[in-house]
């Protein structure tokens, strides 16, 4: 789960490397049993770096990160060339598979005020995916906060999670359109439902990840911690959670794509503006390159908080892998 | 061991995707017709519940697929997956306008839109005209025929869609959005419409709209391409539309009970929504009010084009069709003959 693009900081210096990540831990780890920390450092094997063939070869360096950079682009490209042959073949009705052109005018249609109209709906398209953005952040912080406290609470005590774990599993395996119409009953047609909805579709995965990372904390460093003198409250902040925290990371990335891919669900209704509200108003239109530009709008921009919440983990969690 | 239990999962896989729960016993050795139906009250649900296609067409497997908006069934003939389809005036004037210019021919007037769709404004709201909406939330469900009369109810009124704040709502979150107060009117349509009314009034009904020039219609649309093909079965189609018509006049109780087992609603309820629609006679469908005569397609095409040029007015479609493009469009073969003996 390493990101690859991680490995060249590291390779560069693997000395400074595990200086940083002992300090790192000291920072977490009391100082009063810094023992214990030896341990972490101790069974942090360094055999992953020695490995890394990038190491060995300076240039190769470059060649790889050239290669990283130019495959997703060629792969973007092939698409774009793919997709307009296709469009321009005439296979299917303009309806079924609009050609590129079509989209990117949609795009800037959508992006602007054109003849009196602005963008879609009366939105540009920036204000549709704040909209969807800031729904999907209050849903997402809801849900990560309530499910990683549930999670830290299931792991830690065996009674709660056995209580709790069929509620859990029984809302994981819920579609949230089908009880979507259910909190528009409850709570009406505005902003509520739709960050409830989006809280408890980020909820699940965040628990169910922080329970497993809880539960799976090694119990030979908890034993050796508390034989070093670590009450059950130290135990928990200074070994369990800092081991159960990249683990908890991956849920939190979870948790936001399942949130993200609700967004369409939660916008059903009053769902304009709303980039998931304006897929759904295009599509009962038949409007195609509108439908598609809101559906590279979600995917892009799911990308791209991807791509943050990876660069926070790795600042965040720099020790993951390497217990 | 393993090779024996993947085979098992395979066993199993294949058993249990040969089990449908579909009944509609198709027989593959005979050609199918692919119909589209919607839940509103109408004479396409008296045909698919006393079977009369089926027995009037014995050498073809029907299939009926049920619809929630016109948009879906657009989407289903665009997609070529189906022979004839159920839907609004508004969403077959899309249909035929550029972009989507959609091969299918109107062949029948279902329902006329009466006092079953209606604007109603909440009792509380302090609305008691049209005018009054100025700047209040309306509820309607998107891209149907309630969304076109409602634009047109406010252009009557000299409102347009910027002066008051529409809502995008299904009738059944209408429905619950009326009971929290968070709407203060809506334009829906029955069963909804019967439970708005009783905390709420009429402002305009379809009904009247109708006799301002904007009726809104239920249609029966055919694929080109299969009318071309089979004229034989669009006529019988068209008989069996014309035969439900007829017992709608003459038998209300018996239509209402055919509907009523369709969309599962007492035949009581039922009957007091066939009242408030407008169910043509089979001799008023191919008058030149509607569809007109071979050769001369009726008035229908002159509210189809006018809907046209209202939905691009209101920038839902670049630029409406011409009225030639509607007058094509209406399927007047063998008119009047061909449903009115």
């Amino acid at each position: 789960m390493c990101p690859v693009a991680h490995l060249p900081e590291i390779t560069a210096d693997g000395g400074v490397l595990s200086l940083a990540l002992s300090a790192d831990l000291h920072r977490t780890v009391s100082s009063r049993y810094q023992y214990a920390v030896s341990v972490f450092v101790d069974i942090a094997p360094d055999e992953s770096l020695a490995d890394s063939p990038a190491a060995v070869v300076p240039s190769g360096r470059w060649r790889g990160r050239l290669t990283r950079a130019a495959l997703p682009l060629l792969s973007v490209v092939v698409f774009f060339v793919v997709w307009q042959l296709i469009a321009a073949s005439g296979i299917w009705n303009q309806t079924f598979v609009p050609n590129p052109g079509a989209v990117w005018h949609a795009f800037l249609d959508v992006s602007t005020t054109h003849d009196g109209v602005r963008g879609y709906a009366g939105y540009l398209l920036w204000e549709h995916l704040y909209m969807t953005l800031r729904r999907v952040f209050a849903g997402v912080v809801i849900g990560v906060v309530l499910g990683v406290l549930l999670g830290l609470v299931m792991g830690s005590v065996s009674w709660v999670r056995s209580v709790l774990e069929p509620w859990l599993t029984f809302l994981r395996a819920l579609p949230p359109l089908a009880y979507f119409f259910l909190l528009v009953i409850w709570l009406g047609i505005d902003e509520a439902p739709k960050i409830t909805l989006l809280a408890l579709a980020a909820l699940p995965p965040a628990a169910v990840a922080t329970t497993a990372a809880v539960v799976a904390a090694p119990v030979g460093l908890q034993e050796a911690a508390r034989a070093l003198g670590a009450s059950r409250r130290q135990v928990i902040r200074d070994v369990v959670v800092p081991s159960a925290l990249p683990e908890t990371f991956t849920g939190v990335r979870l948790a936001v794509g399942m949130a993200y891919s609700s967004v369409v669900a939660a916008e059903l209704f009053n769902g304009l503006p709303g980039i998931g509200g304006l897929v759904k108003d295009a599509s009962n239109y038949n409007n195609t390159p509108v439908v598609l530009v809101g559906i590279f709008a979600i995917g892009i921009s799911g990308l791209v908080i991807d791509g943050l919440l990876r660069a926070v983990e790795r600042r965040a969690v720099p020790w993951r892998g390497k217990i | 061991m393993k090779l024996k239990a993947l085979f098992a999962v395979v066993a199993a896989t294949l058993a249990l995707a040969g089990c449908s729960v579909d009944r509609s016993a198709d027989q593959p050795d005979k050609p199918t017709i692919r119909i589209g139906y919607q839940s509103f009250p109408s004479g396409d649900l008296i045909v698919k519940n006393n079977k009369w296609l089926e027995e009037a067409l014995p050498n073809y497997n029907i299939k009926w697929t049920k619809f929630d908006s016109g948009a879906d069934v657009n989407t289903a003939f665009i997609a070529k997956e189906l022979d004839f389809g159920a839907l609004g005036s508004s969403p077959v004037a899309r249909g035929l306008s550029a972009p989507l210019n959609i091969p299918y021919k109107v062949a029948f007037v279902l329902d006329v839109a009466g006092d079953n769709e209606a604007l109603v404004a909440r009792n509380g709201s302090g609305i008691n005209t049209i005018a009054d909406l100025k700047g209040k939330r309306i509820g309607t469900p998107f891209a149907s025929t309630a969304h076109y009369s409602l634009l047109a109810a406010l252009n009557q009124n000299g409102l347009s869609a910027k002066d008051v704040q529409l809502v995008d709502l299904q009738p059944q979150a209408i429905l619950a959005a009326w009971d929290r107060g968070d709407v203060d009117a809506a334009y829906s349509w029955l069963p909804t419409l019967d439970q708005l009314r009783k905390s709420g009034k009429d402002l305009i009904t379809s009904r009247q709209l109708a006799k301002d020039g904007k009726p809104t219609l239920d249609l029966g649309a055919v694929r080109d391409e299969f009318a071309d093909a089979h004229p034989d079965v669009v006529d019988t189609w068209r008989q069996q539309e014309a035969r439900a018509l007829t017992l709608i006049h003459d038998d209300p109780t018996a239509a209402a009970k055919a509907i009523a087992a369709e969309i599962g609603l007492s035949p009581d309820e039922v009957a007091g929504q066939l009242k408030q629609g407008v169910y043509l006679t089979p001799e008023q469908v191919a008058s030149p009010e509607w569809l007109g005569a071979e050769g001369k397609p009726g008035n229908i095409a002159v509210n189809l084009q006018s809907a046209s040029q209202f939905l691009a007015d209101q920038k839902q479609i670049p630029s409406a069709a011409s009225l030639q493009t509607f007058q094509d469009a209406i399927y007047t073969k063998g008119l009047p003959g061909a449903i009115t003996q």
